[in-house]
């Protein structure tokens, strides 16, 4: 049998040759099959639903129960997931279902208004009645069994945690909480979470207390607990350094930062077009909205799966960081041009 | 508490560096077969996985379900980074030596030609794609087994195993627990019949073994450590012996996992301890160093 379209093997052996007819077989027979397949239907996931109460445990937070506009019941999830919301306005913002997972006839979010936040600040206008599109629900902090926990939560970062902290009291195991903050009017959740242990529960607002070390935080944990933490960003990463090697530790993992201080450039693709790059985008969103299938992964450098060569020009991520796809090649997602423009080749 | 189907993992690739210059060839102390049996991985990952990532990379255009596209893509990162680190795995077996040149420039054969393009254009090379589609959902099941396997494999540990090299076993392992699912969601988004399921196990599965057998061999008669030993020469009773002590998988896991994977209402989801592996990445140091673990 011919094996059209390959080259011979550099090392003849008979299984290297049975292989070779083995492979040529299964691409015929994969065209034949092509003749009955089904070519994939359009699935759509995302889940109409409408505001049905807000309500604003403390000033600046306010807790959306949102409800099926259909009739089936929403996706089952467990703590630690968050839903990806989409705003009237057209905006995507992400976040934690703090609700009952039990409860399949509501999800409930729980959103800070930011100062200059646009996300937030349209959360806190919505009134019960109105639309809004979901997609997910999604976990990027799962909750795994283990023999106790110790949970903490920095402010607003209670929201994956509070389905958390009701979910290993209702299995019996050993859990604690604290919950730091700037105050406690500004500590949402945490008071009901109280009622469920008050013992188990440590509400510490930072203008009484203090501002807790990494050590406050772990202070009387047992070592067989796992340590499952969200807050704000130097909060997890000084509780991530102090969590004994060898003992859980658990922080939802985050995307990409936001480009600060990026300057526009050109992406000349070899075979055209070019494709101008703004200040605050990267060079795969821009290069996709004409080449959507460009492959990506990470967005951080570091998959490689973007990475491409460079005919022209030089790349880094800022003055400080090289291009971590290395000499002549770049990484679309974080590489930036030096100079104006760069020239890359997307042919694999 | 544990994490199902209903509970969709955001899967993201880790940033994880590996770091192998001390390492030994019997990277189980006084092993050498069980250590080479488990280094075949890194001579056919680095170009399976870099197969897989091209394979999914193409098929990502004809996914017409946006969740299920996140999956992959989130699949594609893990694999690359899988790639990479059992490049520098096999890198540092030829440093320490180990001549097996020959076994990888076959193995690349097979990826890059066998399992390539084959000069295929329009609706035919869109049928080999999603027939490799179909492959990768099979070997995916294995490595699905293997990772399941070594989150739980004490007697490694109790062996004194390289603490780094099981780290990046383990990492990748819960990794492969992780996003077990994809490949088979991606086969069944489309085309899903069982037959053509079945077929491609029925390629990937002898292949697999008999690559993984090759592979054993050449490291075992390759390892300059091993000159003038008896253990240059593999054989199958003391590999029976090292999986019946716990250092390597056994066969009967191989036949299992054939077993399972011919149950035509086979899923992923129902095999496999979601909570091991976000257990283990949540204290593996490679995992921890990278940050943004889950
Ligand atoms: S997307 Fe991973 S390196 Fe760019
Ligand atoms: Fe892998
Ligand atoms: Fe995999």
């Amino acid at each position: 049998m011919s094996t059209a379209g390959t080259a011979p093997p550099p090392h003849p052996t008979p299984a290297a040759n049975a292989l070779a007819t083995i492979t040529t077989v299964a691409a015929r027979l994969a065209v034949r099959s092509g003749h009955r397949r089904r070519p994939a239907g359009p699935v759509d996931r995302s889940l109409p639903v409408e505001v049905r109460a807000l309500r604003r445990p403390c000033p600046d937070v306010a807790v959306l129960d949102l409800v099926p506009a259909g009739s089936a019941p929403l996706p089952r999830w467990r703590p630690g997931a968050h839903v990806d919301v989409e705003l009237p306005s057209g905006l995507l913002r992400q976040y934690s279902l703090c609700g009952d997972p039990a409860d399949r006839s509501a999800y409930r979010i729980a959103v800070r208004a930011v100062p200059g936040g646009a996300g937030s600040a349209e959360v806190h206008a919505l009134t019960a009645g109105t639309r809004l599109r979901l997609h997910g629900p999604r976990n990027a902090f799962p909750l795994a069994t283990a023999p106790s926990y110790l949970f903490l939560a920095g402010g607003i970062g209670i929201t994956p945690i509070a389905p958390m902290v009701r979910a290993a009291h209702a299995a019996g195991i050993p859990w604690r909480l604290v919950h730091t903050g700037r105050d406690l009017a500004s500590m949402p959740l945490s008071d009901e979470l109280a009622a469920l242990a008050p013992g188990r529960v440590h509400r510490r607002p930072d203008d009484t207390a203090g501002v807790p070390t990494a050590a406050d935080l772990l202070s009387g944990m047992d070592d067989g607990a796992a340590v499952h933490c969200c807050g704000p960003p130097p909060m997890i990463e000084a509780v991530r350094r102090a969590v004994p090697a060898g003992q859980r530790f658990h922080a939802e993992r985050f995307s990409p930062p936001p480009i600060r201080e990026g300057r526009p450039f050109t992406v000349r693709i070899v075979g055209g077009p070019d494709v101008a790059v703004p200040a605050d985008r990267s060079a795969l969103d821009a290069v996709r909205a004409v080449r959507p299938d460009v492959p990506y992964s990470c967005r951080q450098g570091f998959c490689g799966t973007c990475h491409v060569r460079l005919v022209a020009g030089t790349t880094q991520v800022d003055t400080a960081t090289p291009d971590p796809a290395g000499p002549g090649r770049t990484a679309l997602c974080v590489g930036r041009a030096a100079g104006d423009e760069v020239e890359v080749d997307l042919g694999r | 508490m544990t994490a199902t189907d209903d509970d969709r993992i955001a899967l993201q690739a880790r940033d994880v560096r590996f770091d192998f210059s001390g390492l030994r060839t019997d990277w189980i102390p006084g092993e050498p077969l069980a250590s080479h049996v488990i280094d075949v991985l890194h001579m056919l990952l680095p170009e399976g996985e870099r197969w897989f990532v091209e394979v999914f990379s193409q098929a990502l255009p004809l996914v017409r379900d946006a969740a299920l596209a996140e999956d992959v893509r989130g699949f594609i990162g893990q694999e690359a980074v899988h790639a990479e680190s059992h490049q520098g795995a096999q890198d540092h077996l030829i440093d320490a030596g180990i001549d097996v040149s020959g076994y990888v420039e076959q193995i690349e054969w097979i990826f890059s030609d066998l399992l390539g393009e084959r000069g295929l254009t329009g609706a035919e090379a869109r049928e080999w794609l999603v027939e490799r589609v179909g492959l990768i959902a099979a070997v995916e099941h294995f490595t699905a087994v293997l990772g399941e396997w070594i989150l739980h494999s004490p007697d490694l540990d109790a062996a004194g195993a390289d603490a780094e090299m099981l780290d990046m076993l383990r990492w990748h392992g819960a990794e492969e627990v992780e996003h077990r699912s994809v490949a088979h969601d991606l086969y069944m988004h489309l085309d899903g019949r069982y037959l053509r399921r079945i077929r491609a196990m029925l390629i990937g599965g002898p292949a697999l073994a008999k690559l993984w057998t090759d592979g054993t061999a050449v490291l075992c008669a390759r390892d300059p450590r091993l000159r003038g030993t008896p253990q240059r020469r593999v054989r199958l009773r003391d590999y029976l012996r090292a999986a019946r002590r716990g250092l390597v998988p056994g066969p009967g896991m191989f036949a299992k996992a054939v077993l399972t994977y011919l149950n035509p209402r086979f899923h992923p989801a129902r095999y496999g301890d979601t909570d091991a592996a976000i257990a283990y990445l949540a204290v593996s140091p490679a995992a921890r160093r990278a940050g943004g673990t889950a």
